[in-house]
């Protein structure tokens, strides 16, 4: 019963952008809330990483913006086609991510934040030095062909077609990560994350799980700076700068990453505030540094916890 | 090659007198203050303003005192009150500490980089065989020296420093044994928070001030505390010279890659040795 309706407010989620989307004009609000959607994609893979493994990483931004250099930079050498190529660039961000997992995740807690805050600024230090390949700090502007998928690229360079698009992509990963949740791996590790030597009395090997996860949240995020990387045609390293994977963290712990729809709703939230603010001071990032303060010492399950707690109060 | 050594030494010395205030707070508090580079920068920028007016010696003992201040009161109003918390509550605090701290330089002190003047004392050059060298780097060197000698000092004669060896070694047994944590991190925070401070002056008259030096030499100092082992002081001391070196070599004999060889460095030493180089060791 339960299942069923959760499938149902899948369903109902996915449909809700398309049909919005035909009642808000172009412009301005819909090429928001598209950028919008691809925040959240990025939020959902960080809270995954928190949600799974308990870990709290600095550096997924690299993660981000990787298939987009990658495809930047492969691309006027007409080596594939531009949709092998994007598959290509996914499946080595999450080869990279796998590999960078095996190390990472023998740290716990506190080391593991730093450590990746380490790797991700060593990526975005060569992505601005190594100015042959990625355009240092000016970045890369991407010259797509005009179909991609069996789309045109107009369409999804459109504030419309690609927030539908991105709509349903991020409605399809929720759904992949409510199904990972549920599964056997799901909660192996989330036994790993709550007592790791336990689970290794119980004969299981945790450190293949657990290089999994983190491989799998950057394959969302990946999928986010794939997205961002069609619509945008550019890439810059302000994409991977550790204030970008800090801007991810906060939207996943501001909307509570103890539900798989938190960091979603986080990503929204911190979004439009940071807009909604923008216009009105130079002083976001005090006003998001203030928030994070917040969230984290009065609300550490995040929006998400505040509802479901109002929800279940008799 | 031996300028390009000491050039690395001067890095490494301001690495290390970064380093080991994150190292002893960690050795104490079990906590990673995420708003170290953010003092250093603090540190840097009150001394610039300050030395406009009152020259650098003012400047590094004025902005020292006020730094040791703010640290009191990161301690008193953060890490004391968070303590029984979840560790990554106070991570993610001192983050948006760091992004508060870089607002409000950017709003005081604008984008633009400033630069600060070496003291006149220390403006001459030295003749080394072959080349010569500032004087004022060798002073960066001594006093990465000087932050080293005196606090190994402090931490092995003083009542203080065997407070915080025992909680670093075991925080559950010294509490027991009566370590009172709150009554000596309060001084052992204002101190890190003095050195940053300091070092953030020390390093403004060769580094340029901008609002993401916190960032650039967070990093660094981060590698130096993790590769070093959490807590150890004698670790950090050790990585931040190798990291030093490592710098300027790199830079002389492979300018692009550089910027990544100090994280392959890392990543190779937590593969062999998951907690450092000295792990659980003051």
């Amino acid at each position: 019963m339960k299942n069923s309706l959760s499938w149902l407010g899948f369903a109902a989620l996915g449909a809700v952008g398309p049909l919005a989307a035909h009642f808000i004009p172009a412009g301005m609000t819909l090429s928001l809330l598209a950028q919008a959607t691809f925040a959240a994609i990025f939020a959902l893979g960080i809270g995954f990483l928190i949600r799974q493994n308990g870990t709290i990483s600095f550096g997924h931004a690299a993660f981000f913006g990787l298939p987009g250099y990658a495809v930047a930079a492969l691309l006027p050498l007409k080596l594939m086609p531009l949709e092998v190529l994007f598959a290509a660039a996914l499946v080595g961000t999450v080869a990279l991510a796998f590999a960078i997992g095996l190390v990472v995740v023998r740290v716990h807690g506190i080391a593991f934040g730093m450590l990746t805050l380490a790797i991700g600024q060593g990526l975005y230090e060569a992505a601005t030095r190594w100015r042959a390949v990625t355009g240092g700090h000016d970045g890369m502007t991407l010259r797509l062909p005009r179909e991609v998928f069996g789309l045109p690229v107009k369409l999804l360079q459109q504030p419309h077609g690609m927030f539908v698009a991105a709509w349903i992509v991020m409605t399809l990963c929720l759904v992949a990560v409510w199904l990972f949740a549920r599964s056997p791996w799901g909660r192996l590790t989330e036994a790993i994350r709550d007592n790791e030597e336990r689970v290794r009395f119980l004969g299981y090997r945790t450190l293949l799980p657990r290089a999994a996860v983190f491989a799998a949240s950057a394959l969302l995020v990946a999928i986010a700076g794939m997205l961002s990387v069609l619509y945008n045609a550019f890439i810059s390293p302000d994409a991977i700068h550790w204030t970008a994977s800090g801007s991810g963290l906060i939207m996943a712990i501001l909307g509570g990453s103890a539900v798989a729809w938190g960091p979603l709703l986080g990503g929204f939230v911190y979004f439009f505030l940071k807009h909604a603010a923008g216009a009105y001071t130079t002083h976001w990032l005090s006003i998001i540094g203030v928030a994070l303060i917040l969230v984290a010492v009065a609300f550490p399950n995040g929006l998400a916890g505040l509802m479901i707690r109002q929800r279940s109060r008799p | 090659m031996l300028i390009q050594c000491l050039n690395g030494l001067v890095y490494g010395a301001l690495l290390f007198s970064l380093a080991s205030g994150l190292a002893l707070m960690f050795g104490l508090r079990r906590i990673v203050n995420f708003s170290h580079g953010a003092l250093y920068m603090l540190g840097a920028y009150l001394g610039y303003s300050i030395a406009t007016k009152l020259g650098f010696w003012p400047a590094l003992v004025l902005s020292a005192l006020a730094l040791a201040g703010l640290g009191a009161l990161l301690d008193a109003a953060v890490f004391r009150p968070l303590q029984d918390r979840d560790p990554l509550i106070i991570l993610l605090v001192t983050f948006g500490l760091a992004l508060i701290a870089e607002d409000v330089v950017q709003t005081i002190w604008g984008n633009d980089t400033h630069s600060l003047a070496m003291p006149a004392l220390l403006a001459g050059i030295v003749e080394l065989p072959g080349s010569s060298f500032p004087v004022y780097r060798i002073a960066i060197i001594a006093f990465g020296l000087l932050v080293a000698g005196g606090l190994s000092l402090w931490l092995k004669f003083s009542r203080v420093g065997l407070f915080v060896r025992a909680a670093s070694f075991n925080p559950t047994l010294a509490a027991i044994q009566g370590v009172d944590t709150d009554r000596v991190s309060l001084m052992v925070v204002a101190v890190g928070a003095a050195l940053a401070g300091a070092s953030g002056v020390v390093a403004a008259p060769i580094l340029s001030l901008a609002p993401s030096m916190a960032a650039d030499i967070l990093v660094d100092s981060f590698i130096v505390v993790v590769v070093g082992g959490l807590g150890s002081l004698t670790g950090a001391f050790i990585t931040a010279l190798i990291l030093g070196q490592i710098n300027v070599l790199g830079i002389v004999f492979a300018p692009e890659f550089t910027a990544l060889l100090p994280f392959v460095i890392m990543v190779g030493v937590l593969i062999w040795k998951p907690t450092g180089l000295a792990g659980n060791r003051v």
